[in-house]
């Protein structure tokens, strides 16, 4: 059964309950988690490298199996069904820490592609829509290159655009800055940190603590699987409360 | 045109010859010249390669002698074209390498299919599916082509009516669809998982992953070693000839048994066999310069 759009437009957007996950390895990445997320929410998440942020957030679009727990966007299950994971899908866009663009395809065409392959637009369409989501990330003028031959910070935003291509409802953004030069970083931030003053329900998987401290509107700490602190990000990174956030941030502070 | 099709599928871009490295991290790095041939090596090849051959020579020529073969190389030229009332016509051996050809063309289309099909599902996540391909690939690598080819022509083919033609072509198509198979295969899986995250996470299901980026990125990493296949289908289907089909092969046979110039006559066929394949290298090596995927990273 698909969900439908019964849902009360001012609940939450994501519902996550109790959701675990262990690899084959063995590694435990989640350990029954939950949490709510609202309309044009923030959340950022952080925590030590292999705490499970990544595969919480993949959990999210489906690139990632639960193996209990239900994860719920905008109404729709995320289950076995395919129609439904291909809604999720549709609704929610990711970005990566290393981009993935199509290295064979023009940036215009890297935007192109899933508008016209899943909303069916027409080609022309499809690039007016890309056009105007280039303009937004500033690289209107770089339709017709290739992803090579954009530096890493302008790759990222052209990624942004893609992943923003299908008019999703929520972005995830999976450490988005950590494969850039430092001089880059700040132009896909300031990509964002517009996105979120537009009230897009993002969630943002992130080492830039400033960033996450400012955009920010709740801030997840987790380690070892767990979420060990939720509250709001100025809350969290000024006054922690639990001893292991305490011991982390003093780390990367 | 075709050309232009496959060229807009995996994303030519308008240089050649060299690429500009820009890293994930941006840092543009030094353009990198492909394909560089170094003068001198290519010199030193040619002289080793030439050596070589006239060592050969002289052994042949010395050991002939001895033997007391008389080279008749006058009476070649006729079982390769004959001018006649009605002009040019090809001899014996034209003839055989039109059926070899004939032969290769099919055969290469019918292996493509059946290698691409083999390896979508050897990485589908249908266990019948994995099996079947997995089945037939070890059934086919495990024996002889020659043993194939038999089975083929005296066990399969009287069942199901197939002719000499029609079994030499299955059987080859199967044995270097196996082969192929295993190098698109290869060429998928050796692209970055994060290319099919990517299309997942846009909500573009596995086949339209496969069919707008997946494959055409695969493309430039199994075209050269489906080359070398493409290559070993023209000499395994030498093998044709011992099911009576008057390949290239068969007729050098035939005309060596008539005239006993053996010495010739092979010499011969293997020029030619040389000349297909290496036309067929040649071939592929343009189109990849015409193809020029210069995108890469």
């Amino acid at each position: 059964m698909t969900g439908n759009g019964s849902v009360t437009p001012d609940g939450p957007i994501i519902t996550v309950e109790s959701l675990s996950k262990t690899f084959a390895n063995g590694v435990k990445a989640l350990d029954q988690v939950s949490i709510d997320v609202a309309r044009s929410e923030v959340l950022v998440v952080v925590g030590p490298s292999g705490s499970g942020k990544s595969t919480f957030l993949r959990c999210l679009n489906g690139l990632e199996t639960a193996d209990s727990g239900t994860v719920v966007v905008d109404g729709i299950p995320l289950d076995d069904n395919p129609q439904n994971r291909l809604e999720i899908r549709k609704e929610v866009g990711m970005v990566f820490q290393q981009f993935n663009l199509f290295p064979h395809m023009t940036v215009g065409a890297n935007i192109d592609l899933a508008q016209m392959r899943v909303r069916k637009s027409a080609p022309r369409e499809a690039r007016g829509v890309t056009i105007e989501l280039l303009r937004k990330v500033g690289l209107e003028d770089r339709v017709e290159s290739y992803p090579s031959r954009l530096s890493g910070g302008q790759q990222q935003r052209v990624a942004i655009a893609r992943a923003l291509a299908l008019r999703p409802k929520v972005m995830l953004f999976d450490e988005a800055t950590s494969a850039l030069d430092p001089e880059m970083i700040g132009e896909v931030l300031d990509v964002m940190r517009d996105l979120a003053a537009e009230g897009m329900t993002m969630v943002v998987v992130t080492h830039e603590m400033g960033f996450a401290r400012e955009v920010g509107d709740r801030a997840v700490f987790i380690d070892e699987g767990r979420f060990v602190e939720v509250a709001p990000a100025a809350e969290l990174f000024d006054s922690p409360r639990e001893e292991r956030t305490i011991a982390f941030l003093s780390k990367v502070l | 045109m075709i050309l232009a099709a496959i060229r807009r599928w995996t994303g030519r871009t308008m240089l050649t010859g060299r690429t500009e490295r820009v890293g994930r991290t941006g840092r543009t790095e030094k353009a990198r010249r492909r394909y560089k041939p170094i003068a001198a090596d290519i010199v030193v090849d040619i002289v080793a390669f030439a050596g070589l051959v006239t060592a050969l020579a002289l052994l042949l020529a010395h050991n002939t002698a001895a033997l007391g073969y008389r080279w008749q190389w006058h009476r070649v030229p006729r079982y390769l074209l004959t001018f006649g009332d009605e002009g040019f016509q090809a001899g014996p051996l034209l003839i055989g390498v039109g059926v070899t050809l004939r032969i290769v063309a099919v055969s290469l289309l019918l292996s493509l299919t059946i290698a691409l099909a083999t390896a979508l599902l050897r990485l589908s996540s249908s266990a019948v599916g994995q099996w079947i391909a997995g089945v037939y690939l070890e059934c086919i690598r495990n024996t002889p082509l020659l043993v194939q080819l038999f089975f083929i022509y005296f066990v399969i083919a009287p069942l199901v009516g197939w002719d000499g033609w029609t079994s030499a072509v299955i059987s080859l198509s199967l044995f270097e669809g196996a082969y192929a198979s295993e190098i698109i295969r290869g060429g998928i899986v050796s692209l970055p998982y994060g290319q099919w995250e990517a299309c997942y996470s846009l909500g573009l299901g596995r086949r339209d992953a496969l069919r707008f980026v997946i494959l055409p990125q695969a493309v430039r990493r199994i075209l050269p070693p489906l080359v070398g296949q493409g290559i070993s289908l023209v000499k395994d289907s030498a093998l044709v000839s011992t099911i009576a089909i008057y390949d290239l092969t068969m007729r050098g046979q035939v005309i060596v048994a008539q005239t006993f110039l053996a010495f010739e006559i092979w010499f011969v066929v293997a020029g030619l066999y040389l000349v297909m394949t290496v036309s067929l290298s040649a071939f592929v090596g343009l189109l990849r310069r015409r193809l020029a995927v210069n995108y890469d990273r």
